[in-house]
């Protein structure tokens, strides 16, 4: 076959991101144990052992049973947890094995690139968000009480923790320095971020500690969501969370604009 | 050293238009090392272009450059008057890189449909092309199987078929037949030249000296960052007086300290027992 010749066409300015996104997206389904199926599975286990099996023996929290207490901050951590994941190890693999430069050199602006790379991490949160959600409602009764609320918290949560996971992806050396950042950072403020417990129990110094930990205030607009009330107000929490947001957002964005730490 | 033919990559006459135009092109990584210095250079539209180096001469560099992959430390680019790292220059850009750089997770065919969604195309359009590219580079009895399940041979047609995929004016060849059997080279030496004779322009490093001599119709010579000779193999070797290129080749990259002798002697050395290739083992600065 003879190849034909050279075209000048004008590249169509949405079908770059449009085809980044898809690309993302079946990544995430193609590996569906690992990316979906596994953090459902450890949700679920934190919901019936800690909630179901033990949570008559602990007194109600705020207002509801244990067990619904606890719903909200367990799906905040699994999808925060999974748009970091995805998007640091998406972005370390296609800098490792060098298949990024097919994208760096495509013509596609740095947002049009960065918004590719954190719709994926989002619709693997969506995906796992949803499924925790219609299988822990019914089973602890947990509400959804202002769901405007929710999807704004839900939206925020997933950008913040893709744009981070884009930034440790592009400053990671090795696979380690990740799961670093997962185990030693996000874990541990989640946790203490008040995902099983209320974090107007803890006495002084530790309940105004516990505002300095910008995770408390993720668990806290997504708890917001689904049981109508919260320890703060979910003006703050929100706001707190959009502004952790943008700074994520526009770090990352400023690495895709520049090249630094992509491009030598 | 003798006297280069051209000692900068600029042409002084004609009024050809120009593909590649690069003006006091400049690169220092961060570790310090200046791999370009105030390099210049200019490909005619339509030509087949070769650039020959050793090692950490500036090549891979040099392209990085052109196709966005590193940051500047000066200089300007342009692509068919384009501004270098623009939309509309990335987007006359085919770039074939030495390394298979291939998505993991992704097929032959997705890989090919996918280049063409970043590209800009819409799905039956890359989808067409695909399958194209698919049966001109002999790939349709791997179409489903994934990047890291292809022998070697395979992932360099998928590369070339990758680059050329969206039809670039522009394509970069960097060492595209660098380990490949000799049947393979010439596969793709002919479709090389056909896409060359359709009007393509064609930028090709390659250590391959004898590849170099029968595709390009201008060779340059880079050296520490600098392009240190430049003509047609043949106007190359009567400015320098001697009967191949591989002794202009060692001439300039290796500053006349090496003679042609010496530069085989130190060949045969590097490739292991007799019998080996010299040019073949790619080792010819």
């Amino acid at each position: 076959m003879n190849p034909l010749p050279p075209v000048d066409v004008e590249p169509h300015p949405w079908r770059g991101l449009a085809w980044l996104t898809r690309r993302e997206c079946h990544r995430v389904l193609k590996l569906w144990k690992q990316t979906i199926l596994a953090p459902v599975i450890s949700s679920l286990l934190f919901i019936l052992v800690f909630g179901v099996s033990l949570g008559d023996s602990i007194a109600e929290v705020n207002g509801f049973a244990y067990e619904i207490f606890i719903v909200p901050g367990l799906i905040a951590m699994a999808m925060a947890q999974s748009a970091y994941s995805n998007n640091s190890s998406t972005i370390f693999q296609a800098r490792n094995d060098r298949y990024l430069d097919d994208i760096l050199s495509a013509p596609m602006s740095a947002w049009q690139v960065h918004l590719g790379y954190i719709a994926g991490g989002a619709m693997r949160s969506l995906i796992i968000g949803a499924v925790l959600a219609a299988l822990a409602l019914p089973l602890t009764g947990a509400p959804l009480e202002q769901p405007l609320a929710l999807a704004l918290a839900v939206l925020l949560t997933i950008t913040s923790f893709g744009a981070l996971g884009i930034i440790v992806g592009i400053y990671a050396q090795s696979w380690d320095n990740q799961s670093f950042i997962n185990n030693i950072v996000i874990l541990p403020l989640i946790f203490l971020g008040g995902v099983f417990y209320s974090v107007s129990r803890l006495g002084s110094p530790w309940e105004q500690i516990s505002h300095l930990n910008p995770l408390f205030y993720v668990v806290e607009a997504v708890r917001y969501g689904f049981l109508g009330s919260a320890d703060v107000s979910p003006l703050l929490s929100l706001g707190v969370v959009a502004v952790i947001t943008f700074a994520l957002v526009a770090w990352a964005q400023f690495l895709f604009s520049t090249g630094h730490r992509l491009k030598p | 050293m003798d006297q280069p033919a051209t000692t900068t990559g600029l042409r002084t006459a004609g009024a050809a238009p120009v593909a590649l135009s690069i003006h006091g092109l400049t690169k220092r990584y961060a570790d310090g090392t200046l791999a370009l210095e105030d390099l210049n250079l200019e490909i005619p539209a339509g030509s087949f272009f070769g650039l020959l180096g050793p090692n950490g001469a500036g090549k891979t560099t040099l392209i990085g450059a052109v196709c966005n992959l590193i940051r500047l430390s000066g200089g300007e680019i342009s692509v068919f008057g384009q501004p270098g790292g623009s939309m509309a220059a990335r987007r006359m850009i085919g770039i074939a890189e030495q390394e298979p750089n291939l998505d993991k997770f992704l097929t032959v065919y997705e890989t090919l449909l996918y280049h063409g969604g970043y590209y800009g195309m819409d799905r039956s359009e890359a989808s067409e092309r695909a399958e194209q590219m698919i049966d001109a580079f002999d790939l349709r009895a791997k179409r489903d199987v994934e990047a890291p399940k292809l022998s070697g041979g395979m992932r360099r047609r998928l590369l070339l078929a990758r680059a050329l995929l969206h039809r670039p004016r522009l394509v970069i060849l960097d060492e595209p037949t660098a380990g490949v059997d000799l049947e393979l080279r010439h596969e793709l030496w002919r479709y090389i030249r056909s896409l060359h004779e359709q009007g393509t322009t064609i930028l090709l490093t390659t250590h391959y000296l004898e590849e170099a001599e029968a595709l390009c119709d201008e060779i340059a010579l880079i050296s520490g960052g600098h392009i240190v000779a430049r003509d047609s193999a043949e106007g190359l070797k009567q400015s320098f007086g001697v009967d191949t290129l591989e002794e202009v080749y060692l001439r300039t990259v290796a500053g006349g300290r090496i003679t042609l002798a010496e530069g085989l002697e130190e060949i045969a050395g590097d490739a292991g027992p007799a019998g080996a290739d010299p040019v073949d083992d790619g080792q010819a600065g």
